[in-house]
């Protein structure tokens, strides 16, 4: 295990540095000025220039991204350009913000979404299967913005039941909370739902098929047992990967939905940031970003292993 | 004589040569009370004189312009206000702020010498009163006493005379340097403090509208102490005004408090807290309110989503006439309009009463490619309105042996109206054989890449008071942002004439002779003037909203 830990540990960390990498080339790529970008389309030219010499954005890149990297190894992520204060000030809550929503949306997704699968997969073929199936896949290709406007026409201003933007008042308890959340979060529930559902689904019709589960119904153990204690053990390993891609989505993907409800997550933040050339802290965001979705990938890979130890095992002696 | 009458002779032995000017313009009826109240008030007199001698003097009455929709009962003292608003662009430092998300919360705790009313008068804040010497090229405003800053201390003519000096100079990187500039402009170490209770500003030259420039029109000089360092603004938001900042998240929103200390007594917030709400999308921001989640909306568009809350029974919606407009320049010293004729043909192909309805829901004045705007007392609607025909644009590129048309780029960016209204220009100009093809980018792109270096271009500018940062910048020889390259002397002379007219006379007298210029050269397009629109919950009432955007919410209540 150690050594797992270690090699995928490895492997982050050069993953990272190519991100870092590849965020810095392609920041440079964006057309624009960043003095102009923050100081606006009619600031004098001069002062322009001026705030680009005080950045040091007219640099060459290498030195600039070399820069960055010595502060973010020694646990500096630098100012923002636009906002002129500390990146960490901005990130932070905002990772905050995106990790409530995120969690809300998979507290209520990811048992809904077993739960169809495998009630889908138990009723193969039949009415009950075809109903989740196809319409857990109509709601994933349905875009987010689109199920983001429909909520908010329908439960914000028609039944006037949930607020229409996700940011609750400041020093709201933890039900307002929710309260705030839970559109954008449906959202989300409706996106990921088909992939969990049909993973769920696919799993379990391959337990059910598995030799182990037809020694256990012919040893004579009840079908609830069967299911609980072979079946879904066995189908949950696939939604777990899927459960894990989608971290990083949920937590750094969702520029949409947090612009529609006006979230100031840390997806609105990464496109603020490559609007203001601010890169800083789109570089920081963005790899904040990839360390929670390698973290994910880490932790399924992990949960993998202690519901099937044969994959421990593989993974030990590779 | 009756006593009314023996008044105003007092009054007038008192008045300067330049006031009594004006009395006379209005007893000749050479101007509207409107006009006299309005030109009063940028020579220094005050608006209940002002009335007084127009009551007693009559003059012409004319329709009242300005907002509506403010009715709606009485307010109630107390109540947590909410207001949707456009994020701010960038750090809250007053000197570098450039966007109208910026500039609303620097006017909620900051306060400037003069106040632009929603009518273009304008009335005392900081400064008590104000007066010029002869040719309008020194200034004296008398700073009240008995001001506090938020932090306690007191308000002094050096406080005022440092931040105006701190504006004017280019090492500092001012966003209203180009409204300081000249003719008339004001350099560093031209405010000096007489004493503390008197600041005299020298001037480059003559300009009869100076005191428009310390006014909220321009925006980032809100008074600040001496000394302060303005990057630093956003940890308190230091100034004067009604409401002190209580709590600040960048990209979140501010939340405010009353000001136990204000000066105004008459303005003293009715409200007990004022939370302004950052949105970074139109629609999210209407959406809003129309979900009762917020109570004023600061801003919105016809365009994105606005157009739902004309006629929702739950929204009053408040409507300024305002300068604010977009410019179709055509780079003048390249081909294919370096002939005036091809430029007054592209003019030619918009049908703008066409683009009003559409774009506006009737929200906007008609444009005549000049930038005084109807909104302006001072400009001359009496220049014939351009018609949108496309006969006459065929003869004119004919004329000019461009029939058979010819291609070019159009840059813009991507907001508001404004790919629309690029669109509506491509469609019309394949009519003359005008093949345009649309490179609409992001602003950044745009302000960076395209804005000063593109043939033809669409560029959005807000509302002034008065135009003169869209003439000395945008059409001026020298111009700064003069996107069409337009050089032309007589333009710049008469730019001069009018920036340093102290009275309505030689205003209208050289907005005339600019307006029929530029009518004829037509190096920008000027389609529209839009107004700026904002909105309540109706249950809300008494916000006093300014067409640059301001939003003075001291009177602003619950009427249930």
């Amino acid at each position: 295990m150690g050594r797992f830990l270690l090699k995928r540990l490895g492997l982050a960390l050069v993953t990272l540095l190519l991100l870092s990498v590849i965020i810095f080339v392609a920041a440079q790529l964006l057309p624009g000025d960043v003095g102009r970008a923050i100081l606006g389309p009619f600031a004098d030219q001069r002062a322009v220039d001026e705030l680009n010499e005080e950045l040091g954005t007219n640099r060459p890149i290498i030195v600039q991204y070399l820069d960055w990297m010595r502060g973010v190894l020694t646990g500096d992520l630098g100012d923002s350009y636009a906002f002129n204060r500390p990146v960490e000030d901005l990130l932070w809550p905002a990772l905050e913000k995106s990790a409530k929503l995120a969690l809300l949306a998979f507290l209520i997704v990811v048992p809904i979404g077993i739960f169809g699968g495998v009630a889908a997969a138990l009723k193969e073929g039949r009415f009950r299967d075809r109903v989740i199936s196809i319409g857990g896949l109509s709601a994933t290709a349905i875009p987010e913005f689109v199920w983001a406007v429909v909520m908010i026409m329908i439960f914000g201003l028609w039944l006037n039941v949930l607020p229409v933007t996700a940011q609750a008042p400041a020093g709201a308890d933890f039900f307002t909370q929710v309260e705030y959340l839970l559109l954008p979060a449906l959202c989300l529930v409706f996106v990921l739902f088909g992939y969990i559902a049909r993973m769920a689904r696919a799993g379990t019709i391959e337990a059910l098929d598995a030799d182990y589960t037809r020694t256990a119904f012919l040893k004579g153990l009840p079908r609830r047992t069967v299911i609980r204690r072979h079946v879904l053990r066995n189908s949950l390993l696939p939604t777990i990967a899927v459960v894990a891609t989608q971290v990083g989505y949920l937590i750094g993907g969702l520029v949409a939905i947090e612009l529609i409800f006006n979230y100031n997550g840390i997806g609105q933040l990464i496109f603020r940031a490559a609007q203001k050339r601010d890169f800083p802290l789109l570089e920081s965001a963005v790899l904040v970003v990839g360390i929670v979705y390698l973290v994910a990938t880490l932790l399924a890979d992990l949960l993998y292993s202690v519901v099937n130890p044969r994959i421990r095992l593989t993974a030990s002696e590779s | 004589m009756d006593e009314t009458q023996r008044r105003v002779e007092e009054i007038r032995k008192q008045s300067s040569e330049l006031e009594n000017h004006i009395i006379d313009q209005l007893i000749e009826g050479k101007i509207t009370r409107r006009d006299f109240v309005r030109r009063g008030t940028v020579v220094g007199m005050s608006i209940p004189l002002l009335s007084f001698i127009a009551a007693a003097c009559g003059g012409a009455n004319e329709t009242a312009t300005g907002a509506s929709g403010t009715s709606g009962g009485a307010a109630k003292p107390g109540g947590a206000l909410r207001t949707a608003t456009i994020s701010p662009a960038a750090a809250l430092d007053p000197l570098t702020v450039a966007d109208e998300g910026g500039l609303m919360v620097l006017g909620q705790s900051g306060e400037y010498l003069t106040w632009t009313n929603d009518k273009l008068e304008l009335e005392p804040r900081l400064s008590e009163s104000w007066s010029s010497n002869e040719d309008g090229s020194v200034w004296t405003f008398k700073i009240r006493q008995g001001v506090k800053f938020h932090d306690g201390n007191a308000l002094t003519a050096k406080d005022v005379a440092y931040t105006l000096n701190l504006h004017a100079d280019p090492k500092n990187k001012g966003n209203a340097l180009s409204a300081f500039g000249d003719p008339g402009g004001l350099s560093p170490g031209g405010a000096k403090a007489l004493d503390d209770a008197t600041v005299e500003v020298t001037l480059n030259g003559p300009n009869g509208s100076f005191p428009y420039l310390v006014s909220a029109d321009n925006y980032n000089v809100i008074i600040v102490p001496d000394g302060f360092d303005t990057s630093k603004w956003d940890k308190t938001f230091m100034g004067t005004g009604p409401w002190v900042m209580d709590t600040y998240s960048p990209q979140q929103g501010a939340t405010f408090k009353k000001n136990p200390d204000y000066w105004d007594t008459s303005r003293q917030p009715l409200a007990d807290t004022s939370e302004l709400r950052f949105f970074g999308e139109d629609q999210a921001r209407i959406l809003a309110i129309q979900g009762g989640e917020v109570d004023i909306l600061s801003q919105f568009q016809v365009v994105g989503g606005g157009a739902a809350l004309l006629n929702d029974p739950n929204i009053r919606v408040h409507e300024i006439r305002a300068a604010q407009h977009r410019q179709i320049h055509m780079r003048t010293d390249q081909e294919p309009f370096k002939d005036k004729r091809v430029r007054q043909a592209m003019a030619f192909l918009l049908d703008r009463p066409s683009l009003i309805t559409g774009l506006f829901k009737e929200k906007a004045d008609l444009g005549n490619d000049h930038p005084f705007a109807p909104v302006y007392p001072f400009s001359d609607l009496t220049v014939p309105q351009r018609v949108g025909s496309i006969d006459q644009a065929k003869q004119l590129l004919a004329d000019a042996g461009m029939s058979s048309g010819f291609s070019v780029k159009l840059s813009t960016w991507d907001n508001y109206e404004i790919p629309q209204l690029a669109q509506l220009l491509q469609s019309a100009a394949k009519e003359v054989s005008i093949n345009i093809s649309l490179n609409v980018t992001d602003a950044g792109t745009y302000y960076s890449d395209f804005w000063l270096n593109s043939p033809l271009g669409i560029t959005d500018y807000g509302h002034r008071g008065v135009p003169n940062v869209f003439l000395t910048a945008a059409l001026g020889s020298k111009g700064t942002w003069n996107a069409a390259h337009f050089k032309n002397p007589t333009l710049d002379g008469l730019i001069v004439d009018y920036v340093s007219a102290l009275d309505i006379d030689s205003q209208k007298a050289a907005a005339r002779k600019i307006e029929e210029l530029l009518l004829d050269e037509t190096p920008v397009i000027f389609p529209y003037f839009y107004f700026h629109l904002s909105a309540t919950r109706s249950n809300v009432t008494g916000i006093i909203p300014t067409g640059m955007g301001h939003l003075d919410l001291t009177k602003t209540g619950f009427t249930a």
